[in-house]
């Protein structure tokens, strides 16, 4: 019978309320609270509270940052399931620190990716009825949501709930405030080799199912953009494949952070180790390398024998009114790109450079879909309406803090309630005691 | 072969027999002239899709939790 | 089967843009919302410069990009070729905005009751009412609220709620009941002409016949149900030299 004192703190963390947790989630209540007043001024106003206008006669944008925040979170849900994958189907068990924050990011990525459609809907109630009820296959926008949010999100869901059954189990066997908690997530949870086994088999196939619908989700949010013929600056076959692998660099770069923060925050420099990082650094470069090698791609297609309105396009683009925006993304994408190559090139992983990194393409990355969003409005008309503009007002900055803060909130308070990393090693000392 | 193998196919082919109907045959058809193109076969295909996903992967749930006899 | 379709001559677009505001009245479309819209071009550079008139309602195309990317089917074609927004169905994605290459849709940003706040006339205003004497209510075309065609779907006119998308409709409430579309109707110089593609004898086809023709932005694919003779397409140089107001920028945003 294991000997634990009642009084002894829950592992990860969890169920302890430090200040410095406390602190960061009242920063992400007040985010939060910040985006629903937003929202509800979008709400009573009208969408005329936003910068986005008709584009056309009236100039404008009618797609604008929240289209681009959609694409960007979809993109950071890659995360989870890239890691799932590479652990489960390449045996990277380096990783398996990581795993967990990864997949709870994807879920919360999702959640404000969805969140972002609603908050850009002109009817948002009737749309999320509206859409379950009519929805057209062969709107690409059909093929987003539905797969993406419902397919993507569950199955992620269900990922998370089943690699995280063993922990729970271990968990309810102490006496505390989440010990009820512990024991419905465990379910009956019992330690038995068979049980091992079947768990092992069943992630396994999970991950590889879910590895379609990250290429399918991805993709079609890609096509979303890539199969408007109207569009100068959209249409064409690169949007796809480029959605995917930017997708991955938001994603990577993302766990890269928060692994740095769980570790710094829980103590946990041998769990997570510098191996953990240098295995996602790795993969963020060569993500990265490959996103660059499209970028370059499309700037050297729309320079060398432009038609008319790609050429104001790509002057818009390349030293016009977006040019800061461009070049600024473009930097924070080759800059990490140049630090991950020499840490590679080096071998030696530090974890201050990586987050750097990571932070900076996550910023590249919302840079770079703001601008497959807006440009082609304003500058790309096929009809000789006159240039257009779009500023995010007030309100889409709100919102945008808001969906930002619940995210952090959501993770946050995640953490607090469930280990955020397994508890493997801890675990099997536990489990044998019992029954031995 | 395992009654937990069995549930387990089952629920996968159920879900993907309903997400397979549903996207091809229950939804709005693939055309854009004619006033059919608009509306789905059957109303509320979508969430029929939905509820596709859900069980073809709750399998994955019955599978790692259902108890042997 | 019927083929609706509508002919502009160039060559009579004189520019006074009396089917923008027929349009407008028709409709009730709110402030800035050009459903029915004249473009003023000029092309060349000064002095060898050239002024043009091209009038741009939705084309109503055959192969519509707005109606396959609408997620939930309130755009759809008609068999009888008019392209229409069921905005009881809407939920105001502006997909159909952004697909659309010639940039005729307009989404509600504002409730009913504020978008026409640029223009609506303030009817308990003592000088206006001493010089109408109450006589002139605002007119609401009462078609508008009605479910229209075969389909019975609610597609007429604007501004009924904020959040939708719309756009020209061909005046659909009219032409149910047999009549043209309002800018049809109004031009004083009959440069827009409206009937059956399909009906040989209709005026749209006598109007077409031996006359050389084009359609706008026809190398997308879209196939446009409107037609123009009288001049050429708009060149890539050609730029517009009177521009509406932004409106719903400038005032209550």
């Amino acid at each position: 019978m294991p000997t634990r004192d009642m009084r002894q703190p829950l592992p990860m963390g969890v169920g302890s309320l430090t200040r410095g947790w406390a602190a960061v989630l009242a920063l992400g209540v007040v985010g939060t609270v910040v985006g629903i007043v937003g929202y509800a001024v979008e709400r009573t106003q009208g969408m005329v509270a936003t910068g986005m206008r008709d584009l056309g006669t009236m100039q404008g944008a009618t797609w604008g940052i929240y289209i681009a925040l959609v694409v960007y979170f979809v993109g950071v849900s890659f995360a989870g399931i890239t890691v799932a994958a590479l652990i489960r189907l390449f045996r990277l068990d380096k990783l398996r620190g990581v795993a967990r924050m990864a997949e709870v990011l994807t879920v919360v990525a999702l959640i404000l990716g969805a969140l972002a459609i609603i908050v850009d809907l002109g009817q948002p109630v009737r749309g999320v009825i509206n859409l379950f009820r009519y929805a057209r296959p062969q709107s690409p926008f059909f093929g987003t949501f539905s797969l993406v949010i419902s397919g993507y999100l569950f199955a992620s869901l269900v990922y998370l709930y089943l690699t995280a059954r063993r922990d729970a189990a271990v968990l309810a066997r102490r006496p505390s405030r989440l010990q009820g908690f512990f024991r419905l997530w465990a379910a009956g949870y019992e330690d038995t080799p068979e049980q091992r086994a079947r768990d092992r088999r069943v992630t396994f196939w999970l991950a590889l199912a879910i590895l379609p619908l990250l290429v399918i989700a991805h993709s079609s949010l890609g096509f979303v953009f890539g199969l408007q013929v109207g569009r100068p600056g959209w249409f064409g076959t690169l949007q796809a494949p480029a959605f995917v692998v930017l997708a991955g660099v938001s994603g990577v770069g993302h766990i890269i952070v928060l692994a740095a923060i769980v570790r710094k925050a829980l103590g946990l420099g041998k769990r997570i180790g510098r191996d953990a990082f240098g295995w996602l650094g790795l993969f963020l470069l060569g993500l990265l390398a490959t996103y660059l090698y499209f970028v370059v791609v499309e700037v050297l297609t729309i320079i060398y024998q432009p038609g008319v309105i790609e050429q104001r396009l790509s002057e818009a683009l390349l030293s016009g009114t977006y040019a800061w925006l461009f070049w600024g993304s473009v930097a924070t994408l080759v800059v990490p790109f140049l630090i991950l190559a020499w840490m590679a090139l080096t071998r030696t992983w530090r974890v201050g450079w990586l987050v750097t990194s990571g932070i900076l393409v996550n910023l590249g990355a919302i840079g770079k879909r703001y601008l497959i969003v807006v440009p082609s409005q304003t500058h790309g008309q096929l009809l000789p309406y006159g240039i257009g503009s779009y500023t995010p007002s007030l309100v889409e900055l709100a919102v945008t803090v808001g969906l930002f803060s619940l995210g952090a909130v959501l993770i946050t308070l995640f953490m607090k309630v469930f280990p955020i990393v397994d508890l493997e090693t801890e675990a099997s000392t536990e489990l044998e005691e019992v029954s031995a | 072969m395992t009654k937990r193998g069995v549930v387990t196919i089952g629920m996968i082919l159920v879900g993907a027999v309903l997400m397979v109907w549903s996207y091809f045959v229950g939804a709005a058809p693939w055309c854009a002239t004619g006033v059919e193109c608009s509306n789905p076969r059957v109303e509320w295909a979508p969430a029929l899709f939905v509820l596709g996903v859900v069980v073809a992967f709750s399998s994955a749930l019955y599978y790692s939790i259902a108890k042997d006899k | 089967m019927t083929h609706y379709a509508m002919a502009i001559d160039l060559d009579r677009c004189q520019g006074c843009r009396a089917c923008v505001e027929a349009c407008k009245i028709e409709n009730n479309t709110p402030s800035a919302v050009f459903w029915m819209y004249v473009f003023r071009l000029e092309e060349g550079t000064y002095p060898d410069t050239s002024i043009s008139f091209l009038p741009r309602p939705c084309q109503h195309c055959h192969n519509p990009p707005c109606v396959k990317v609408c997620p939930t089917g309130a755009r759809f074609h008609r068999d009888d070729g008019i392209v229409l927004t069921d905005f009881d169905r809407c939920i105001g994605c502006r997909y159909c905005e952004v697909a659309c290459p010639y940039g005729v849709n307009f989404f509600n940003w504002r409730k009913p009751e504020q978008a026409f706040a640029d223009y609506q006339l303030a009817m308990d205003d003592p000088d206006l009412a001493a010089v109408t004497g109450g006589l002139i209510p605002p007119y609401r075309n009462p078609d508008l609220d009605e479910l229209q065609g075969d389909e019975q779907r609610r597609t007429a006119g604007s501004a009924h709620y904020k959040g939708v998308v719309e756009k020209c409709t061909f005046c659909v409430q009219r032409v149910e009941k047999g009549l043209d579309p309002a800018c049809v109707v109004t031009c004083p110089v009959e440069a827009l002409v409206f009937g059956d593609l399909e009906d040989p004898n209709s005026p749209v086809s006598t109007y077409l016949r031996g006359r050389d023709q084009f359609k706008l932005l026809e190398e997308l694919g879209t196939d446009p149900s409107v037609i123009y003779v009288g001049g050429t397409p708009p060149t890539p140089d050609a730029r517009e030299i009177e521009r509406p107001m932004t409106g719903v920028g400038n005032a209550n945003a």
